[in-house]
C-alpha cells in the first residue's frame, strides 16, 4: 500500500471516529487480532503469548495469532505496536523491559524507540518473583550470610545476568541498592547462559525465575537463599522473601502483560479486558501455565495500572542507579 | 555397558513406534528443505515450527525439532556446492571447494561426499553423546569466558591458513569482518554502536544476510558481469558418484571433522560455525597438496561438512545431561520441553528415561533416514546445473531475498544482504576472498563478549587468561599456530623472491 493510500485510510478512520463515537462502524472484534511477542520463540514472552492467544481466541470467538517481531532486546516489536493503528487488532505481550528500554534510551540521550505513554495497559497475565540462587558448595547458607559477606568484601562476589539492564540484572541491582552492598556484574547473552555460568562456577550468584532453577535446586546443585516477591514462592516454602528479611526495596517480578497502542477506544479495551479475564480462567490456559510452572496473576484496569506504575518506578530508578557503566570507574 | 544397551533397546522401542518414526521423518524432511533454502537455517526452521509442536507429546516434539536441526546440516551443503550460496551459515566453508568441484563437473561427487560425511559424523557423535554425555557435560561447564576467549582467538588465528592467496589480503578481510561484527548494542554498557538510529541494527549485522550477500548475490553479479555466459553443464549419471581416489581423500577429513566438531559443539556459548572453519584449516594444514584448497579439494568439503554435523550432536550434550543450553537452538528446544511439562535438568535422564533414550535412538534412525533421503536427491539436485543461467540466476536472487527476509521478517536484513552482495562483487573483482569476512563478523561479538566477561570476572586483571590451565593451554596452542603461520609466510616470501629472480633471468635471456 502506498503512503498516500495509508494517509487516506488514517484520515478516513479519524473522520469515522469523529462522526460518532457511539456508532461503531463494525462490532469489535470482527477480524483476526495479532498479538505481537517482541522476543523469539521459546522465550518467556512467546511461551506466555501462545496460550494467551489460544484462550483469547476461544473467549472472543475470533482468531488471535501470535507474531514474533524480534530485535534489539524487544525494542523492534514494541516500537511496531506503539506506532500501529489503535483499533484493538494489534496487541503487545510485553515484559518488564517495556519500562526499562525507554529509560535506558533516555540515559544514553538517544531518541527513544518508543515511550511507555504510547501504550494502554490492558491486563497483567503472570508475575513471577525472581529468587537468589548460589551453588550448594558455596559458603553462604542464608541470604543474611550472603549480604553480610558482600558488605565485608564489596565488589568481590560476582553474579551473572541475562544482559546489561536486563531483568535479571535489574533484580540484583535493586537488592544491592536496598542492602547497601556492591556486587560484581558479569553480563551474559540470555538467562540460559547466565545459569550455565553459575553452574560452571564462573560466577557466585544469580537472580533467576524460579521455574528455570527448580530442577537444579531439587538435584542438589543450587541453593535458593531468598526471593524478591511479596510472598514466598509456592514451590519453595522454606525460602524467605527479602521483604521478610527487612529489605522491602528488593521487590521484583518477571511479569507478562497485554498492552494496546494508546488511543484504542474504551469500548474495545473493555471488550479485551473482559476477554482476557475469561481467558485466564480457561482450563487449557491454566494447564499450559502450570507446565511452565508460571503462576497466573491477573490484574486489569486500575489495579494493573497501579502495579505497572509501581514496577516502572522501581525499574526506572534502578536504571538510573546503575547509570552509564563507564562513568563508574 | 549392558545397562546402556538395555536403555538403548528401550530407546529404539520408543523411536521405532510408527508415530515417533513419522515425526522423525517429517523433521528430517523439513530440516533438509530448511537447509537447502538459502538463508533459512535451522534456528528459523525450529522457531517457525515450535508452536506447531505444542499439540504433540514431549518425545514427538523433541524428535521433530532435533530432526530439523541435524537435517538442516545435511541440506545446507546442497546450494553451497551447486550455486555457491550457503544454505545455512555453517555451510560457508563448503561453498569454497564444493562449488569449485561443481564447476569441474564433480558436483555429484561433492554432494555424495557431503551426505556420507554428515552421516558418519552424525552417527559417531550420537555414540559419543550416548556414552559420554554426563561426564562431558560437567567438563563443558568448566569452560567459562576465559577458555571461550582463548578458543575463539584460536579460531581467528586459523585464518592464517584459510586463504589460497595472500595472507595480508585474508587478514584485511578478517579485520573488515571484525569491524562489521562491532555494529550493534555494546553487550557490557548498553551503548548502540554504529546503528545510526536504525533500531534493527541494535542486534548487529546478521550472519545470514552477510553470508547470503557475500556469497550468493555476489556470485550472481560476478557471473552476470562476464562477457560470455558460463556453459550449462550436462552432468552424466556415472559422474555422480565419487571416484575411489575421492573416497580415499575423504576418510581422514571425515574422521577428524567429526572429532573436532563434536568437541567444539559441546562448549556452551561457542559458535558451531567455528567447527567447520577449524576443520577446513586443519585439513589444509595436514594436506600434502594444500594448493588444491580453494580449487576444488575433496577434503575441503568432507571435513567441514562432517564437523558441522558432529557439532549438532555435541550441542545436545549440555542440554540433555544438565538442562543448560549451549546455543540458541538448544535453548529453543529446552523451551519446547518445558512447554510439555518436562523440566530439563540434571535429573532428566532418571526422570524421563523413555524420552532421553527415545531421543538418542531417534537420532540414529534420523541420520540413516537422511542418508537415504539425500543420496537419491543428489541425482535430482545436480540437474539444477542444466538450467540455463537466464532462468537460474533470477531464481537464485529471489530465493536469496526470500530466505534473508524469512529469518527475522526484517526488510533491513534484505538491504544488508544487497549491500553485502555489491561489496562481495567488488571484492571478488579485486581478488579478495570473502570467507574471512564472514568468520570475522561471527567471531567479533563472541570474542568481545568473552574477553570482557573474563575481565569482569577478574575485576580487570589480565592474568585470568594464563592462570586458568585450560585457557592457558589453548592460548599456547594459538601462539604456536601463529608462529607456524609466520614461518610459512616467511618461507613463501623466499619463494616469491626466488620467483622474481627467475623471472628477471627470463627477461634477460
Amino acid at each position: 500500500m502506498s503512503r498516500f493510500a495509508s494517509i487516506i485510510l488514517v484520515l478516513g478512520a479519524c473522520l469515522a471516529g469523529a462522526a460518532g463515537g457511539a456508532r461503531a462502524q463494525e462490532p469489535f472484534p470482527s477480524r483476526p487480532i495479532t498479538l505481537v511477542a517482541p522476543f523469539p520463540p521459546g522465550g518467556v514472552a512467546d511461551l506466555t503469548a501462545r496460550p494467551v492467544a489460544a484462550a483469547l481466541e476461544r473467549t472472543l470467538k475470533n482468531p488471535v495469532g501470535v507474531v514474533n517481531k524480534t530485535g534489539a532486546a524487544g525494542a523492534v516489536g514494541m516500537q511496531s505496536v506503539a506506532t500501529s493503528k489503535p483499533d484493538g487488532y494489534t496487541l503487545l505481550l510485553a515484559l518488564s523491559s517495556i519500562s526499562i528500554i525507554p529509560e535506558a534510551d533516555k540515559l544514553f540521550g538517544r531518541p527513544p524507540a518508543f515511550t511507555v505513554d504510547q501504550f494502554a495497559p490492558i491486563a497483567l497475565i503472570s508475575a513471577d518473583p525472581t529468587i537468589l540462587v548460589v551453588r550448594t558448595e558455596s559458603p553462604w547458607k542464608t541470604a543474611k550470610e550472603f549480604i553480610e559477606d558482600a558488605s565485608k568484601k564489596p565488589g568481590q562476589i560476582s553474579y551473572s545476568s541475562s544482559g546489561i539492564y536486563g531483568t535479571l540484572h535489574m533484580a540484583m541491582e535493586l537488592l544491592s541498592h536496598a542492602a547497601g552492598i556492591k556486587l560484581r556484574h558479569v553480563p551474559h547473552s540470555g538467562a540460559g547462559p547466565a545459569l550455565t555460568a553459575l553452574l560452571g562456577g564462573h560466577v557466585d550468584a544469580l537472580a533467576s525465575g524460579p521455574a528455570v532453577v527448580l530442577p537444579h535446586i531439587k538435584s542438589g546443585k543450587l541453593r535458593a537463599l531468598a526471593g524478591w516477591g511479596e510472598s514466598r514462592v509456592a514451590a519453595l516454602p522454606d525460602v524467605p522473601t527479602f521483604k521478610e528479611l527487612g529489605y522491602p526495596g528488593a521487590e521484583f517480578y518477571i511479569w507478562a502483560g497485554v498492552f494496546a497502542p494508546r488511543g484504542t477506544p474504551e469500548p474495545v479495551l473493555a471488550r479485551l479486558r473482559e476477554g482476557l479475564r475469561a481467558a485466564v480462567a480457561d482450563p487449557d490456559f491454566k494447564a499450559a501455565m502450570d507446565k511452565l510452572e508460571t503462576p497466573i496473576v491477573f490484574k486489569q484496569g486500575e489495579e494493573f495500572a497501579r502495579f505497572f506504575a509501581a514496577d516502572a518506578k522501581r525499574l526506572t530508578d534502578g536504571v538510573r542507579t546503575v547509570g552509564k557503566i563507564e562513568e563508574k570507574k | 555397558m549392558a545397562e546402556t544397551l538395555q536403555n538403548l533397546a528401550l530407546g529404539f522401542g520408543v523411536a521405532l513406534a510408527p508415530g515417533v518414526l513419522l515425526y522423525a521423518f517429517v523433521g528430517c524432511l523439513v530440516g533438509t528443505l530448511v537447509g537447502v533454502l538459502p538463508g533459512v537455517g535451522p534456528l528459523a526452521g525450529i522457531s517457525l515450527l515450535l508452536p506447531a509442536t505444542f499439540g504433540l507429546d514431549a518425545t514427538r516434539a523433541i524428535v521433530l525439532l532435533a530432526g530439523i536441526y541435524y537435517g538442516a546440516m545435511y541440506g545446507g551443503s546442497t546450494t553451497s556446492i551447486l550455486m555457491r550460496i550457503p544454505g545455512e551459515a555453517a555451510s560457508v566453508m563448503t561453498c569454497i571447494d564444493g562449488y569449485e568441484m561443481a564447476r569441474r563437473g564433480r558436483a555429484g561427487a561433492a554432494l555424495a561426499i557431503a551426505a556420507v560425511g554428515s552421516f558418519v559424523a552424525g552417527t559417531l557423535s550420537v555414540v559419543a553423546l550416548m556414552l559420554l554425555a554426563p561426564p562431558l557435560a560437567n567438563f563443558a561447564l568448566r569452560l567459562g569466558p576465559p577458555e571461550n576467549f582463548a578458543l575463539l582467538l584460536l579460531g581467528l588465528l586459523v585464518l592464517a591458513y584459510m586463504s589460497g592467496g595472500s595472507m595480508l589480503k585474508s587478514l584485511a578481510m578478517a579485520a573488515l569482518g571484525l569491524l562489521l561484527g562491532m555494529v550493534g548494542i555494546d553487550p557490557m554498557s548498553g551503548y548502540f554502536r554504529f546503528a545510526y538510529g536504525v533500531v534493527e541494527l541494535g542486534d548487529g549485522i546478521g550472519v545470514v544476510p552477510l553470508a547470503v550477500g557475500l556469497f550468493g548475490l555476489a556470485e550472481v553479479l560476478v557471473t552476470a558481469g562476464k562477457a560470455t555466459p558460463p556453459l550449462v553443464q550436462q552432468p552424466r549419471l556415472r559422474e555422480l558418484l565419487p571416484s575411489r581416489d575421492e573416497w580415499r581423500q575423504s576418510v581422514g577429513p571425515i574422521g577428524r571433522g567429526t572429532l573436532l566438531g563434536f568437541l567444539i559443539g559441546i562448549i556452551p556459548g561457542s559458535a558451531h560455525i567455528i567447527a567447520s572453519f577449524v576443520s577446513y584449516a586443519v585439513e589444509r594444514r595436514l594436506s600434502h597438496r594444500p594448493e588444491e584448497f580453494g580449487r576444488g579439494a575433496v577434503a575441503g568439503v568432507a571435513g567441514p561438512e562432517s564437523a558441522n554435523n558432529a557439532a549438532t550432536s555435541g550441542a545436545f550434550v549440555p542440554m540433555l545431561a544438565l538442562g543448560v543450553p549451549s546455543g540458541p537452538i538448544p535453548a529453543v528446544m529446552l523451551a519446547a520441553l518445558m512447554v510439555h511439562g518436562v523440566s530439563p535438568g540434571p535429573l532428566l535422564i532418571q526422570q524421563a528415561p523413555a524420552l532421553f533414550w527415545g531421543f538418542i535412538a531417534s537420532m540414529y534412525v534420523g541420520n540413516f533416514m537422511l542418508l537415504i533421503l539425500n543420496l537419491p536427491l543428489v541425482g535430482l539436485f545436480v540437474n539444477v546445473l542444466r538450467v540455463p543461467y537466464g532462468l537460474l540466476y533470477p531464481a537464485i536472487v529471489v530465493l536469496c531475498v526470500l530466505g534473508v527476509y524469512a529469518v527475522n521478517g526484517s526488510i533491513v536484513d534484505v538491504w544488508i544482504a544487497v549491500a553485502m552482495g555489491v561489496l562481495g562483487w567488488l571484492l571478488r573483482m579485486l581478488q579478495f576472498e570473502t570467507a574471512p569476512i564472514v568468520l570475522g563478523a561471527i567471531l567479533a561479538p563472541l570474542l568481545e563478549m568473552s574477553f570482557r566477561q573474563s575481565l569482569a570476572m577478574s575485576d580487570g586483571y589480565y592474568g585470568i587468561f594464563v592462570t586458568r590451565p585450560l585457557a592457558a593451554t589453548l592460548l599456547a596452542v594459538g601462539v604456536l599456530l601463529l608462529l607456524l603461520g609466520l614461518r610459512a609466510s616467511i618461507a613463501r616470501g623466499l619463494d616469491w623472491r626466488e620467483r622474481l629472480a627467475l623471472a628477471e633471468k627470463g627477461d634477460q635471456s
